[in-house]
């Protein structure tokens, strides 16, 4: 009996030929993510039990993504205490504010997830692993056992096999994709699947999707509670992950015998725009049925579409236009080097002269209204992973999801807009 | 560890499906105060929907639940159940919430199938979390239930993640690990 690339994974990571969903597996990843919002906690519970020390300094990365730029006393004195936590540890890769970016997207960038990594982060959209191939785990409060002793307790998680049937048209997006899995994976969903604590391990028709695609559809899955999202590389993928690996790394492909707890299939072939209404990434609607409803806040970012080529979406649609009156605009790229490139390549330029504001890599507004913030009873199209309510800030805003593509259309009409009247045909 | 206590005899106080943790097992400014000493909980374990639960209750009863039991991956209910020496029977639970009642020490069993038509708020009843075996003295007659993972029972008895790394801490000292 096969195995799915999870439980091959995490054969391979706990030392054992062949692990089967079910089985508690204790693994040894091959490194572990910190983020800042979390570190205090971690720290002072193990200072606690006068635990001084990190199983591996050099195996520990430490994120500064959540609050980047310090907007208030508590965030400033946060930072604080992370960089004395660093140095307590003595952590060799701690990534400080402005140093690095979004976690869950510039160490894919740099070399770190690589095709079969493993890897436990205290987030649980660290799934965007599995767009590289790569698994990685949320542990939630009990990252400081791990950073303790290197080691969890993980039940391997079932696997729920999606097959990809046909082309997506021009002008549909990846993140439009990721809206009607949601809506599939929910308890109601067509799927008739239960997601939570499976991995969702896409098959078909993938060649289509390029990296950024694939970690922007690791997004929506996470939400509705899937642990892991996994896409078998591809030839591309792996040259990418060549240029960049910071170690030896075999990719893994799921065995044709493997056992799954469900197999779905999708055409794509159909789809057209999306939006996820307010109250959940999940609620994916056409976007047709709410086009020209007014919009003053607008957000491209977030773990969903971070990757530099959701930059490059949203910056063809820009280039040469104005931000509709009243319309504001915050763009967070998921790097620190994705910045630079964005200089580079004239990105930035674009960005600055539509009037919109680009801020230091993280999540920006996304982490739960740290910036960026909108006010009771307005509207807003983001790129954010959710939206539920008070997700920015105002507890009575209307918060919708949409494509970098649309994001950047409705900010310039100032209203919900169809990417492809912006598109080349 | 021997000593630690798998079997509960208690009163049975049931819910139905579906409770969130904000809100169906403690008020939301719970979890958004960051409250996690069990003294500050305890007042508030099921206050939206039980008012006066933690005056009533006894260490042993236990909370009987349905589907979906727990939703949003939070520990300041658990922490509280826990604290109470309460046990934990459901029909379901998300898995973080799982992981976050066994993160807390509790005693608790998941994928209890129909548990619901079994026992109503006041039977009596006795739980076998080790060996898995629910019993409504009340109504007379006993289930098989899926236990506490062989591999988890440590924790549990250890009082949850942070018991287990403080044994863990003092075993290292001594050069036990």
């Amino acid at each position: 009996m096969g195995m799915t690339a999870a439980e091959k994974i995490l054969a391979r990571t706990s030392g054992k030929s062949a692990v089967r969903a079910g089985d508690i597996v204790y693994p040894k990843p091959d490194f572990v993510m910190i983020h800042d919002g979390v570190v205090r906690g971690a720290k002072e519970e193990l200072d606690a039990l006068g635990i001084d020390r990190v199983f591996d300094p050099e195996r520990v990365l430490m994120v500064t993504d959540h609050d980047v730029v310090y907007v208030n006393d508590r965030a400033a004195a946060r930072g604080a205490f992370n960089r004395e936590a660093a140095k307590a540890w003595g952590i060799k890769h701690f990534f400080d504010a402005g140093r690095g970016g979004h976690g869950h997207i510039f160490p894919t960038e740099r070399g770190w997830v690589l095709p079969g990594t493993l890897y436990f982060d205290n987030d649980r959209h660290c799934t965007n692993a599995g767009g590289i191939g790569a698994l990685a785990i949320r542990m939630g409060t009990e990252i400081n056992r791990v950073l303790a002793t290197g080691t969890n307790w993980t039940p391997v998680p079932k696997s729920v096999k999606l097959t990809i049937k046909g082309k997506m048209q021009p002008g549909v997006f990846a993140r439009d994709l990721g809206f009607v899995i949601g809506k599939h994976l929910a308890p109601d969903g067509a799927f008739g699947v239960d997601i939570d604590y499976r991995v969702l391990e896409f098959a078909g028709e993938l060649d289509q999707f390029s990296l950024a695609a694939r970690i922007s559809l690791c997004s929506t899955p996470t939400e509705m509670r899937a642990i892991g999202v996994f896409f078998p590389p591809s030839a591309e993928i792996l040259d990418y992950a060549k240029q960049r690996a910071r170690r030896p790394f075999t990719p893994v492909y799921p065995d044709a015998d493997a056992v799954y707890d469900a197999s779905v299939e999708l055409d794509v072939s159909t789809l057209k725009p999306q939006v996820a209404l307010p109250g959940g990434p999940h609620k994916a609607a056409d976007l047709a049925s709410v086009a020209g409803t007014p919009v003053s806040h607008t957000y491209i970012g977030s773990c969903g579409s971070g990757m530099y080529e959701d930059l490059e979406i949203a910056a063809s649609i820009l280039k040469g236009k104005k931000l509709a009156y009243g319309v504001r605009m915050i763009v967070v790229p998921g790097s620190e080097d994705s910045t630079r490139r964005m200089t580079r390549e004239g990105l930035l330029d674009i960005f600055h002269d539509a009037g919109a504001m680009v801020i230091p890599a993280g999540c920006g507004p996304c982490a739960s209204g740290r910036t960026g913030l909108i006010d009771a009873g307005e509207t807003s199209i983001s790129t954010a992973v959710a939206n539920g309510t008070g997700r920015f800030g105002a507890k009575d805003a209307q918060l919708y999801l949409g494509s970098p593509a649309t994001v950047a259309a409705s900010a310039v009409t100032g209203r919900i807009t169809d990417p492809r009247e912006f598109l080349p045909a | 560890m021997s000593e630690f206590q798998w079997i509960l005899k208690g009163r049975c106080y049931k819910l139905g499906h579906d409770v969130w943790h904000a809100g169906g097992v403690v008020p939301n400014w719970v979890i958004t105060g960051r409250h996690f000493d069990p003294k500050d909980i305890i007042p508030h374990l099921f206050e939206e929907t039980d008012p006066g639960f933690h005056t009533r209750c006894k260490p042993g009863d236990i909370i009987v639940t349905g589907k979906n039991f727990g939703m949003g991956p939070k520990m300041n209910g658990y922490i509280a159940m826990q604290a109470l020496g309460l046990g934990l029977v459901c029909e379901s639970m998300p898995f973080l919430a799982y992981r976050a009642a066994i993160g807390c020490g509790v005693r608790v069993m998941t994928d209890c199938v129909n548990v619901l038509d079994l026992c109503e708020t006041g039977d009596e009843l006795e739980v076998n979390f080790r060996d898995g075996f629910f019993i409504n003295h009340t109504k007379d007659f006993r289930r098989e239930y899926p236990p506490v993972p062989d591999a988890l029972m440590e924790i549990v008895e250890l009082g949850g993640n942070a018991g287990w790394l403080k044994d863990w801490q003092e075993k290292r000292r001594a050069g036990a690990v």
